[in-house]
């Protein structure tokens, strides 16, 4: 079986010359919850962004579901980027327009230019923006502002956002980490479910590694934009985990 | 020592070197001292002034004690160089405030001058007594002056808006078409905006001829270049957060820029449009002053004819007016942020 998502020797340089990634391949199959971890700066957020082409790789392949990903542009691009949802550490919500409003901006790909832009959503996509919100816990705050809504309550609106997109695939860029503990399992518990119930591919890059261990069905570590492991969560040792992390880095101060 | 660090110290001092000579010659001697040189600048002269740069340059290279020499060499220098060059510095600046009081023929004698002073003190006395029969056509032409500035405000809109836009280089950068059409607005922008409103004014008067007219397309113009540059700084100091998140939906460009840029800028941008509505009334008073209509061209009429009074009426009313919207601006804003 071909994996859902394939990155073929990918490597990215940014204009600045910095080598964000280096000859990664990585294979990602259906159904699975893959957590990245790796260091900040070691490459995780342009990994993901490989994936739905908000970067675009400058050697190797991407392909998703066997297509061709790795240099599209114009509509086919979007198209791509459609059917591929996404949720950032920063939550990336306009804060002053109401949950409903943010929910709704997931389904633009497939309202007309116009129309979106009179604010014109239908009655279909209304009540399927309630239902996304329904799964997240969030029905009952769809005409509150985003700014009145707790860092948690933020993080699943984006995520209600993201399924506007009927994803086959979920990207979470460090989706926990401006969150306090609890939160992060409430946070993390919703795309669990997500992936178990609605069968959704889930791609989230992590810090901690206790939260992989818990969530994960498997990990890829970058270091330096390197693949420097790829396996179970069960199968780093503390010798690996120092050559992920670097000498100095305890487990410990990241449970 | 790099190249580029040595250039520029050259560069200062030769400078220097050609400043002080022209002001020690045209200022100081053909002012001050009340020598003649000729009118314009002769062939002789300009190469005065480069041998100056060059004989100065030199000296810095050489003796390491000039300003330019202290770009390169500052930790090295012996405290000789060092006090030689801090004194140049200091009768730069000397020769230059004694260089403006000359040019500005800044007078106390004239300030306080039994003659002058009688004629201000006439002059306010008559402000302080405005003369309230004429507040009417004051109030009729501060309204035409209010709407002069309006017209000039929302007429600018539509055309900042876009320009706003479409001069942002976060969203102009990505293509090189884009990039060349974001550079050309940059420079368009910052020429009309550089020149003042009342120099358009001058120039659509000969245009459409000196009137109410022409005092609006100047204020307009300037106005479109104006909002446009602080439009599109904002749009360029926004949370490129957002507009990622929802160009990872698949979002159309014009979508990404409606529902990633404008809910970020929104608010800012009616501030600024509140603020420059409000400037625009100050400045339409200005450039009534050469006929651009309004209380402007009223106070004018006035001070032809020497009627203190109604002039001091008329300024009454304009600061009046001008301070009721610096405060509701100001309050508005307030609300916004
Ligand atoms: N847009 C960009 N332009 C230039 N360099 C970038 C850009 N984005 C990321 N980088 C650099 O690429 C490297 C990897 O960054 P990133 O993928 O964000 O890592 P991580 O998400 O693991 O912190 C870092 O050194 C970062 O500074
Ligand atoms: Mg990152």
């Amino acid at each position: 079986m071909r994996a859902q998502i394939e990155l073929l020797g990918v490597t990215k340089r940014y204009p600045n010359g910095v080598e964000a990634l280096r000859n990664v391949t990585v294979r990602v199959y259906r159904g699975e919850f893959l957590a990245v971890i790796g260091l900040s700066g070691s490459g995780k957020s342009t990994l993901l962004r490989c994936i739905n082409r908000l970067v675009e790789p400058s050697e190797g392949r991407v392909y998703f579901e066997g297509e061709d990903v790795t240099h599209l542009r114009g509509e086919a691009l979007r198209r791509h980027r459609q059917r591929i949802g996404m949720v950032f550490q920063q939550f990336n919500l306009i804060e002053r327009r109401s949950v409903l409003e943010n929910v709704l901006v997931g389904a633009l790909g497939r309202v007309p230019v116009w129309r979106s832009l009179l604010g014109n959503f239908s009655a279909e996509l209304v009540q399927e923006a309630l239902h996304n919100l329904e799964i997240v816990g969030l029905a009952e705050k769809a005409a509150e502002p985003v700014r009145a809504l707790s860092g948690g309550q933020k993080q699943r609106v984006a995520i209600a956002r993201a399924l506007m997109q009927r994803p086959q695939v979920l990207l979470a860029d460090e989706p926990v980490a401006s969150l306090d503990p609890a939160t992060a399992h409430s946070v993390l518990r919703y795309l669990e479910q997500l992936n178990r119930e609605h069968g959704l591919t889930i791609v989230c890059s992590l810090h901690f590694l206790s939260l992989v261990r818990r969530y994960a069905s498997r990990v890829v570590a970058l270091r330096t934009g390197e693949l420097v492991f790829e396996g179970a969560a069960e199968e780093i040792t503390p010798e690996r985990f120092r050559h992920i992390y670097g000498e100095e880095a305890e487990e410990v101060e990241l449970r | 020592m790099s190249l580029a660090l040595r250039i520029r110290a050259l560069l200062a001092d030769a400078l220097l070197g050609a400043y002080i000579g022209a002001v020690v010659y045209r200022i100081v001697w053909g002012q001050i001292l009340g020598g003649s040189p000729p009118e314009s600048v002769t062939l002789a002269e300009w190469l005065g002034y480069a041998g100056c740069a060059g004989g100065f340059a030199l000296v810095g290279q050489l003796a390491r004690c000039t300003p330019g020499a202290w770009l390169l060499w500052r930790e090295s220098m012996r405290p000789w160089q060092r006090t030689v060059a801090q004194h140049v510095v200091w009768a730069t600046v000397v020769l230059t405030i004694w260089t403006g009081w000359s040019v500005a023929r800044v007078s106390p004698v004239e300030f306080f001058s039994a003659k002058g002073l009688e004629s201000a003190a006439r002059l306010f006395g008559a402000l302080l007594r405005p003369e309230l029969s004429i507040l009417d056509a004051a109030l009729l032409a501060m309204l035409q002056t209010i709407y002069i500035a309006l017209m000039a405000t929302l007429l600018g809109l539509p055309p900042a808006l876009l320009l706003g836009f479409l001069a942002a280089r976060n969203l102009m950068r990505a293509h090189p078409v884009t990039f060349a059409l974001y550079a050309v607005l940059r420079v368009w922008i910052n020429f009309v905006r550089s020149v003042e409103p009342l120099i358009w004014a001058v120039i659509f008067s000969v245009w459409v001829g000196i009137g109410p007219f022409a005092g609006m397309l100047a204020m307009l113009l300037h106005t479109v270049a104006a909002l446009a540059k602080l439009y599109s700084e904002q749009v360029e100091s926004i949370d490129p957060g957002l507009v990622e998140a929802v160009e990872s939906t698949g979002a159309h460009p014009i979508q990404v820029v409606f529902y990633g840029v404008v809910p970020q800028v929104l608010l800012p941008f009616l501030a600024f449009t509140i603020y420059r509505w409000d400037s625009n009334v100050r400045m339409a008073t200005v450039i009534g002053l050469v006929g651009g209509g309004g209380i402007g061209t009223l106070l004018m009429q006035y001070q032809g004819l020497a009627r203190w009074q109604e002039v001091g009426m008329i300024v009454l009313l304009i600061a009046a007016v001008v301070w009721v919207m610096d405060y509701l601006s100001a309050r508005i804003r307030e609300m916004l942020s």
